[in-house]
């Protein structure tokens, strides 16, 4: 048995233009974990329930389980390798946020839950506690009991408030 | 202590494992991959019960990309596993029992290839109607699902004291009432899988979540029939488990497929798998009878307990003992009956679980209370504490247990808190405000958790301290990181010890080739035996560290202290000098790494080993050291909907000094969110012995949504003086006591007294009974 592959497929991801010969029917999260290799992104529930494997597709949050390879050509992806602080070493204020607030355990909801963050306050930089309850209400966490992460989401957003890291949606959503 | 960030200032410790996280540059066992390697799948039972009449793997086997399939025929060695009683075949041979059975493993270069494959396995059955609940399996008549008989009953348990019909015949009060809990999942994030790798001396490598990597060694051991020094169990870093992964799940097939392939292979369960596979939260039946007298004291207590097991043993037999200790509270009652069993079924498989058979207890138990209260019409606050056992009274085994102040203080702090006293004024201005659909209620339940084994089970502790070759002090225990947090714990509890900085430090856990046999990560054991092993190994590594600083530098030994990068002199102050000019104060003598330079690797090894401790009574399962906590919960309900919604939540617990408070309140609020999934949402149906919740979309588990944002936890943090055991494990104490509290607040708001989990909603709706307004059309 053969598996049609593509003759290319292109998208950029983290900033870096990738092609890879693949079936224009694999899943976004398998071509991330498995041709990449960028297993940052997590698979759980694979029915777009959990949020595990959230990423950013031209800014906005997707369930990578139920995107298509053929339905991402051309476009932009994030995830939680392309996220980072000013500098390129340093984590993000959201990432930093949630470590030191305890805004995880096993850590296994936890790349999903800071894509959706940043996808969150770059939206609404000083979310309400209704914004950011339906901005995460698609990621699922067993181990935290989520207080953690709500403190994290808070302090993340006090300390986004001023940094160039979270403009590009707020820009769109002002300009509209 | 009221425990938060703020309050615990230094303590607020960042955790090592943390970056690794939250970049999602951390890899889990199942993100391992290699070159090489080829993927494992599992062929499950279409039927939860049926014979086997026949297996055809010749069409898969003939099939490109196919490098092995197995049946029970390429089973070298014992074709069972289980931990306490090695009861599941590893593949069946002749009769399936329950829809997780595995009949076949396949590898191929492709997980769509595997999957093609299974599909190509043909398999005959002759399909029998399954016993799908305990009382089809407990029927007269009802086939014996194991020959070890008699009928389908796995355990049975009792607790007889006194004569509870001479104590009911003296009662005044008497309440009957029959508790039903739910099959609850862990619902883990991370399904399970990992990768198994043979080397080229003939070992094989198992990276694989487990909460005992030594025992998972033992069992692999047994099932491939070679010794367990073959074998090497890397078990951490594991995506959640809260013990759904203590028993082997993927491993066998993993293991037996990479031998016979001599390749790696990588096996990763699909969500619907691990639920069909999986374990799962027993489900319960607790009938209760109990009696009081004209003073509200407990007279009698009939408790009836039936648990649906499923189709294997695994820990089941311990879930019934833990939870018919725990169906008498920390209630003195001089006449008690009874009576447990754990029953086999062709329904998915029950075992370990947070809270381990406490939590069904509890909430029937302390349902007990406030229907007794009410019938009384006492507090039900003042009716628990006439009620509560003395700190000198002996267990609910009537064992000798460990005497704490725990269970007074935890009830007298919450009677002190704000949101229980919110009880009394259930006519506050607010509430009266609401539409007349909306009802508020407070509720609170208290609990005493043992931790530990208990008696009679083999529950081994130790662990190892050294100064390694890099000059680092590294602790080594069989323990696993599953997310509670516990490399953050070791290395606070290190740095208290030795003054030391974390860049000084290595800790090893969850590998067999590298850690000594220290017990496994359950039963809120870990940081108890983790501080009690550093208590023994601590005075022989530091004197041994000192007096090689004091053989190098010529200072004795007894002016030294470990530090900061290494030993420091601390010689007299000079009373000119001030006590913070560290310079004079202490000086540094000589590095970690310089010390371990001059002395021979083995002699800075010092290991431990030792029992967790129980009650010197001869009570199988009898727990020794109790952790307690009392939990109120402000609950609202919209009478309409049937929908009950938790609005804040106090969690008072008594489990010694808060050595990491990050992970205190994390293990708090977690367990918290999950007990309010088993009260309100969380129950995995089965029909006709299949699931009906076969992902997260239809088993719901709370989002940030449905939790309650005001969830404060008090520590107390005191123990009896000269205490050897330390800080108690809070694990599971979070989860144990919020369903009865939940349910005493709906009572509370709506009159309805709940016996089922979870909260069934149509019982709460309730017609609208107020005039209808103005402007609403009534036609
Ligand atoms: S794995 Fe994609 S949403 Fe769960
Ligand atoms: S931290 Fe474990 S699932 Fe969120």
């Amino acid at each position: 048995m053969t598996v049609p592959l593509s003759s290319c497929w292109t998208a950029v991801v983290n900033g870096e233009e990738k092609h890879l010969q693949i079936a224009q029917t694999t899943r976004l999260v398998d071509v991330l974990r498995t041709n990449l290799n960028l297993t940052g992104t997590k698979v759980s529930c694979e029915v777009g329930r959990c949020g595990a494997c959230m990423v950013l597709m031209d800014g906005e949050p997707v369930n990578s389980c139920l995107v298509m390879a053929y339905q991402c050509v051309g476009s932009e992806i994030t995830t939680i390798e392309g996220l980072h602080g000013e500098k390129e070493d340093e984590l993000h204020p959201i990432q930093q946020a949630f470590l030191e607030e305890g805004g995880f355990q096993c850590g296994y909801c936890t790349p999903g839950m800071v894509i959706s963050t940043k996808a969150l306050l770059d939206r609404y930089p000083q979310p309400s506690q209704e914004q950011i309850e339906t901005g995460l209400c698609g990621n699922l966490c067993r181990c935290t009991g989520y207080g953690g992460i709500l403190r994290a989401v808070r302090t993340a957003g006090e300390t986004c408030l001023n940094s160039s890291l979270l403009t590009t949606v707020v820009k769109k959503v002002n300009d509209q | 202590m009221l425990l938060n960030r703020d309050n615990s200032g230094n303590r607020w410790h960042l955790r090592p494992d943390g970056v690794g996280k939250v970049t999602g540059q951390l890899q889990y066992l199942t993100d391992m991959t290699l070159p090489d390697m080829i993927h494992g799948r599992v062929l499950r039972s279409s039927y939860p019960y049926a014979r086997i009449l026949s297996i055809d793997i010749t069409g898969a086997e003939a099939m490109e990309g196919i490098f092995a399939v197995l049946t029970f025929k390429d089973v070298p060695g014992l074709n069972r596993f289980g931990i306490a009683t090695p009861d599941q075949p590893v593949f069946c041979e002749d009769v399936v029992r329950y829809v997780g059975d595995a009949i076949a493993a396949v590898a191929a270069d492709s997980p769509e290839r595997a999957a093609l494959a299974m599909e190509s396995i043909k398999v005959e059955y002759e399909e029998w109607t399954p016993l799908d609940s305990t009382e089809a399996a407990l029927a007269p008549g009802a086939p014996e699902l194991h020959e070890h008989g008699p009928g389908n009953v796995l355990h049975r348990t009792e607790i007889k004291r006194g004569s509870v019909d001479e104590g009911f015949a003296a009662c005044e009060y008497i309440v009957s009432e029959t508790y039903y809990t739910p099959r609850q999942m862990h619902a883990y994030m991370e399904t399970e899988g990992g990768l198994f790798v043979p080397d080229e001396s003939g070992r094989l490598h198992v990276y694989a979540a487990t909460q005992h990597g030594y025992k998972d060694r033992m069992q692999l051991s047994r099932i491939i029939g070679c010794p367990e020094e073959d074998i090497r169990v890397v078990s951490s870093p594991i995506g959640g488990s809260f013990g759904g992964k203590d028993e082997l799940n993927v491993q066998p097939y993993g293991a037996l497929l990479a031998l016979r392939c001599g390749r790696p292979v990588k096996m990763h369960n699909s969500r619907k798998e691990s639920v069909r596979a999986g374990l799962k939260r027993h489900p319960m039946k607790i009938e209760m009878q109990t009696g009081i007298s004209r003073e509200g004291m407990i007279q009698a207590h009939r408790v009836r307990i039936t648990a649906d097991t499923g189709a294997y043993a695994t820990l089941g037999a311990p879930v019934l003992n833990f939870c018919t200790e725990h169906c008498l509270g920390p209630y003195s009652i001089p006449h008690v009956d009874v009576e447990g069993i754990s029953v086999y079924t062709n329904n998915g498989v029950s075992g370990e679980f947070r809270g381990f058979g406490g939590n069904q207890a509890i909430f029937a138990m302390e349902g007990q209370m406030d229907r007794l209260a009410e019938m009384m019409n006492m507090d039900p606050w003042e009716f628990r504490r006439r009620n509560m056992r003395e700190k000198t009274d002996p267990g609910p085994l009537n064992q000798r247990i460990l005497v704490t102040d725990g269970l007074s203080q935890v009830w007298e702090a919450m009677d002190r808190s704000e949101l229980w006293q919110k009880r009394k004024h259930q006519n506050s201005p607010e509430v009266l405000a609401l539409p007349p659909w909306i009802k508020r209620g407070v509720g609170a339940a208290i609990a005493m958790h043992g931790a530990g084994l208990g008696y009679g089970i083999p529950d081994p502790a130790g662990g190892r301290l050294s100064l390694n070759a890099e000059g680092k002090i590294e602790v080594a225990f069989s323990y696993e990181e599953f997310g509670q947090g516990l490399i953050a714990t070791l290395e606070m509890m290190l740095c208290d010890l030795f003054q030391c900085s974390t860049s000084d430090l290595s800790i090893i856990i969850g590998d067999t080739d590298r850690v000594p046999h220290s017990g496994s990560s359950t039963a809120s054991r870990s940081t108890t035996m983790a501080w009690m092993a550093l208590q023994r190994l601590q005075t022989p590594f530091r004197s041994k560290i000192l007096s090689a600083a004091s053989a190098l530098s010529g200072i004795p030994a007894d002016e030294l202290i470990t530090g900061i990068g290494g030993v420091w002199w601390q010689g007299q102050i000079a009373p000119e000098v001030t006590a913070n000019d560290t310079k004079i104060n202490s000086r540094f003598v000589v590095s970690y790494v310089d010390l371990a330079k001059h002395g021979e690797t083995e002699d800075w090894i010092f290991d431990t080993q030792f029992e967790y401790p129980t009650t010197p009574d001869n009570v199988v399962g009898g727990h020794y050291l109790y952790t307690y906590a009392a939990v109120a919960a402000e609950v609202e309900v919209n009478t309409l909907t049937g929908e009950a919604k938790l609005l804040d939540t106090r969690h008072v617990v008594a489990a010694g000094p808060v050595i990491n408070p990050m992970g205190f309140i994390g293990q708090i609020e977690g367990g918290s969110v999950m007990a309010l999934g088993f009260t309100l949402t969380e129950d995995a149906v089965m029909q006709d012995s299949h699931y009906i919740t076969s992902n997260l979309d239809t088993y719901l588990i709370p989002t940030i949504r449905d939790i309650h944002t005001n969830l404060e936890i008090e520590a107390i943090e005191d123990l009896p003086e000269g205490d050897s055991f330390g800080p108690r494990g809070i694990g599971e104490i979070g989860s144990v006591a919020l369903a009865p509290a939940i349910t005493a607040a709906i009572h509370q708001a709506t009159g309805v007294w709940v016996n089922r989990l979870p909260v069934p909603r149509d019982q709460l709706i309730k017609p609208l009974d107020v005039p209808l307004q103005k402007g609403v059309s009534s036609s």
